[in-house]
């Protein structure tokens, strides 16, 4: 029978199915037919135990009080050391915007004391060690990772870069060179466009987070304003270590101890400073000629602590975060086929109030119709109750995959090293389940109508103004459906200067 | 000094790394299974199944189908996405007959009215005609009414609710691999899961999703300052191989398939003896064996699919391309080079790597040197049935595209008049090693790397390839730069920008 249709297929007249009944597979048994559970969900699950590890248990001290992080495994012959520093961006001076990214980069490129740059590539290069810098926004990061046979000549080189960086004049000229390279891409990518005046509307383009980099900053940051940098962020009063791999505590301590001896303690770095302003509501557009507009609307969001954290995790998750299980990847790509992308979620800080992000790009004609219903699933979830199905499903997503955020020996210790650094409640990760588990319909909605307010949002529109504002064929819906039609059309910016074009 | 180390670091591991043991497990249907059971990775498992078909087993068409296919493979089945399969499957059926009618007629005469230049988009719905309008609509009552039957995303429901996590798929030239992380206790369920969407994968959505498809095309090809261009090199690149048009497809091809088309590509190449399973992480093989046989052991084995039968044409002279696009002036030069499982593949990887870093030869003689390049790279693609090599800059300052192209053939030059210095090989062996052991530390990534050998010949390669790189010799690579890298071999875009001084 199966067989039959087989050959009915492979002549080209597809068997109508049958109306009363499910139509036979060609290719193999039905579940059923088979002797099998009918559905998966019908399969026995044998539990499994799993409790999170406890940071007391990897937490080592060297000497000077730097807080060590170890996690042995004998696997791979391999040994990864991170370090992580406190402050970055938010240090750099007036007028020195793009130093912080700079003084990571010319770190590991700019040689160090005895060696000449080419000299330590090479070296690290011919050692097969795997070695980073890099200054981000609040933190700093220097990683080593070599075979555990190399470990102590590639720390040597590792720590003597850390401590006495070279900032070689030529490598400076060639990071600058590249930097200002980039700098002219900047209107090329309608993404780079979008990304450069979100963060200058979400946080003020005084903030940190929204500052834009120009050529002047390329030409007024010199070796000096490196150094100072450096100083200020790398140094024992500042950091932290974390090792996973081929090797023990006991074994590393004396390894680290020999080569950070008279490494001097710098004064602490202070905390980002948050944005002063607040967003103001309302549409912004970009042009660009692409046949595609990209789209996102945001607001102020949480910090990480925010006692509603873990009941807006679920809320988004319902919402836009839970990829095709969640209400905007569902209408926006599922339903009408109007984008490849289609999500929200919660970017949470820990200094400060992070921001609400939902995000899509589509045809010119249809970026009103996915904005619209992004609007009005945001409006939505802040009046009617989830459905039980939609609830149970975010909150088992969330806990049935909170072990992998231990999965690896390294994540583990990373998130140890930053809970420590940014002072996260102890007891956080013992009661997340359980803490999940309580959020309910009614919780999800409250979280919904304190965090979430369309009146509030930003929506910012990279792509071909004319087709965009007039929408779709069917009348789904044109821009003037917002904040009453009116938008703000933001010039596109002079790569080298941010004067407007 | 130097020679120390090199013995240090080979005594260490006199068999040049570590060997992944996959098991392989076959079933009486031909499937194939490779389990790695690994503990570093407590209480899940990343698994997956790899279909042996990708754009290269397409024609003219239907370019596009194999990533399309793997759309479809989440809408679902008679049991999964629906609560009415019986309805659903009427729906289904109708809606195609409606659809085979006004394709009919776009093909028909919607593309003899664009042929004569009265319109400029046959698909698109401002050029309906009253009988097509009436088709559409019509269409768009039948998806529209669907709706009533189908189980929204279940598939996706259903996972998410078993705790599954990086659930996602991709297509190449050459393979589709379908992949998941899931709790250890759920490895019965994705076998139930992924058994009954090769057994019994209905299309639902088909139209909305070949919408999200055109979205996906433009967001990733049509609105990147290079990509229609990288599209169009590609296919001026390749003459006859099937590898000249887009894993994503041509618009006109998306526009067109059918349901039929589908189920034939279904039928022909989601079969078990075209397919290979792979399990790594937390997981005990002896348990799991049953469980494959169970669920997988099901599915029936088919006519082995066809065989790819168009080889590239030998090039014949040097083919350029001249653009001018937003972007940074830039330059690919792009040379043949070998296929998997080729002899002269670990030379040219070796070859890669000697160019490539801050210690690699582009960035020393372009970005520092003659300091014409804010950055320069090298990549060798093997594919399955043929392969390339691209030396990549864009260019700092006053340099123009042509000044990037000389210094790459300079470097090009190089290779091929000068044997390889012993310690600049060695310093590429080394990592070599060191990155033998990088790769295998995440299941995921094992998992993807193992069916993705095997899709391309053999999983084993996963083992040897450090071992045939540690055996590359300097004369091993001025011979292969000597024989691939030459002008005839060579397809070179160049771009300045658009509005600019060139």
């Amino acid at each position: 029978m199966r067989y039959a249709l087989v050959l009915l297929l492979a002549a080209g007249c597809p068997k109508p199915a049958p109306v009363d009944s499910p139509a036979k597979t060609a290719r193999g048994q039905l579940p059923e037919e088979a002797g099998l559970a009918k559905r998966p969900e019908d399969l026995p699950v044998t539990a499994l135990a799993f409790e999170p590890p406890e940071p007391a248990a990897f937490r080592h001290e060297l000497d000077g009080g730097v807080p060590l992080w170890v996690a042995t495994s004998d696997e791979f012959p391999l040994v990864q050391i991170s370090m992580t520093f406190k402050g970055g961006k938010y240090l750099e001076p007036a007028g020195h915007a793009g130093l912080a990214r700079m003084t990571g980069s010319l770190i590991r490129s700019g040689g160090s004391k005895s060696k000449t740059p080419e000299a330590l590539d090479e070296a690290f290069d011919f050692l097969a060690a795997d070695v980073r810098v890099s200054v981000g926004n609040e933190f700093a990061s220097a990683d080593l990772n070599c075979l555990k046979d190399n470990l102590e000549e590639c720390l040597d080189l590792f720590v003597e870069m850390l401590r006495e960086p070279r900032f070689d004049a030529s490598r400076t000229q060639v990071y600058k060179d590249g930097w200002l390279a980039r700098l002219e891409q900047r209107n090329d990518d309608a993404s780079d466009i979008l990304s450069y005046e979100w963060n200058a509307l979400l946080f003020g383009r005084d903030h940190y987070l929204g500052r834009i980099e120009k050529k002047s900053d390329i030409d007024a940051i010199d070796a000096a304003d490196m150094k100072k940098m450096h100083a200020r962020i790398f140094h024992p009063g500042n950091m932290s270590v974390q090792v996973s791999g081929a090797i023990t505590a006991d074994a590393v301590k004396p390894l680290l101890e020999k080569r950070f001896a008279g490494w001097a303690k710098g004064e602490p770095v202070d905390d980002p400073p948050a944005p002063t302003a607040a967003p103001a509501p309302g549409v912004y557009h970009v042009q660009k000629d692409i046949p595609q507009g990209k789209v996102r609307i945001g607001m102020r969001g949480i910090t990480r602590d925010d006692p509603d954290a873990i009941a807006i995790e679920v809320m988004n998750d319902i919402l836009g975060g839970g990829g095709f299980t969640s209400r905007i990847t569902k209408r926006v790509r599922s339903d009408e086929g109007l984008a490849y992308t289609a999500r929200s979620a919660f970017q949470n800080r820990v200094y400060f109030p992070g921001i609400f992000l939902a995000f899509t790009e589509s045809k010119s004609e249809t970026v009103a119709f996915a904005t619209k219903i992004m609007m009005d699933e945001i409006t939505r979830i802040r009046t009617e109750p989830v459905s039980a199905i939609e609830l149970d499903t975010a909150r088992a997503a969330l806990i049935e995959t909170f072990p992998r955020t231990f999965e690896s020996k390294a994540a583990t210790l990373d998130t140890f090293a930053d809970d420590a650094w940014t002072g996260r409640d102890p007891g956080y990760w013992k009661a997340y389940r359980e803490n999940v588990a309580k959020v309910d319909a009614a919780r999800v909605t409250e979280v919904a109508a304190a965090h979430l307010d369309p009146a509030k949002a930003v929506i910012l529109i990279v792509g071909d103004w004319e087709p965009i504002a007039k929408g779709d064929l069917e009348g789904h819906a044109t821009m003037a459906d917002f904040f009453g039609g009116e938008v703000t059309h933001l010039p596109l910016r002079d790569p080298l200067t941010d004067a407007p074009l | 000094m130097r020679t120390i180390l090199c013995t240090a670091l080979l005594a260490a591991s006199p068999a040049w790394g570590q060997a992944v043991e996959a098991e392989e497990f076959v079933l009486d249907n031909g499937m194939k299974f490779l389990l790695y059971p690994r503990t570093e990775q407590p209480l899940n498992v990343s698994a997956g199944w790899v279909a042996h078909v990708g754009s290269v087993n397409e024609r003219p068409g239907i370019t596009g189908i194999s990533h399309f296919f793997e759309h479809m493979m989440f809408k679902g089945t008679q049991t999964i996405g629906t609560n009415d399969p019986a309805q659903d499957a009427a729906f289904r059926e109708q809606q195609e007959a409606a659809r085979t009618k006004l394709r009919a007629l776009q093909l028909d005469q919607n593309y003899a009215r664009y042929l004569k230049g009265e319109i400029d988009d046959p698909w698109h719905p401002s050029h309906d005609t009253p009988e097509m309008a009436e088709l559409r609509k019509e269409l768009d009552r039948l998806v529209e009414a669907h709706k009533s039957v189908i189980v929204k995303d279940e598939f996706d429901q259903v996972y998410t609710q078993l705790g599954g996590s990086r659930m996602n798929a991709f297509t190449s030239n050459d393979l589709t691999f379908y992949f998941i992380t899931v709790p250890s206790n759920k490895i019965e369920h994705w076998a139930w899961l992924e058994s009954d969407r090769l057994a019994d994968s209905v299309f639902r959505e088909f139209y909305s999703e070949r919408d999200v498809v055109h979205e996906e095309r433009r967001k990733r090809t049509e609105s990147t300052p290079t990509g229609v261009y990288d599209e169009q090199f590609e296919a001026m690149f390749w003459e006859s191989s099937p590898y000249s048009w887009p894993v994503v497809g041509w618009p006109t091809d998306l526009n067109s398939y059918t349901m039929e088309q589908a189920q034939a590509y279904y039928d022909t190449y989601y079969r078990p003896n075209n397919l290979t399973g792979v399990i790594v992480g937390d997981f005990d093989a002896e348990a799991v064996k049953p469980v494959l046989v169970k669920y997988f052991g099901r599915l029936e084995a088919g006519e082995p699919p066809p065989p790819v039968v168009t080889l590239e044409m030998p090039q014949l002279a040097e083919k350029r391309m001249d653009a001018a696009c937003e972007c940074t002036p830039q330059v690919t030069v792009r040379h043949r080079a070998p296929p998997y499982e080729h002899a002269d593949m670990a030379a040219f990887e070796v070859l890669a790597n000697l160019l490539n870093g801050r210690t690699g030869r582009l960035y020393r003689s372009m970005v520092e040197g003659a300091s014409v390049a804010a950055e320069a790279s090298s990549g060798y693609r093997p594919l399955k049935y043929g392969g390339y090599f691209d030396i990549g800059a864009e260019v700092k300052g006053d340099a123009t595209p042509d000044d990037l192209e000389r210094e790459i053939l300079a470097v090009v030059a190089k290779l091929q008049a000068e044997p390889v210095p012993e310690r600049e090989l060695q310093k590429v062996k080394n990592q070599v090693l060191a990155d033998s052991y990088r790769r295998l530390e995440d299941n995921y990534s094992l998992m993807v790397q193992l069916g993705f050998y095997e899709a391309l010949g053999d999983w084993r390669y996963l083992n040897t390839e450090g071992q045939r790189m540690q055996a590359v010799t300097a004369e091993d690579v001025q011979r292969v730069a000597k024989e691939w890298l030459v002008p005839s071999q060579r397809s070179v875009a160049s771009y300045v920008r658009e509005g600019g001084e060139e």
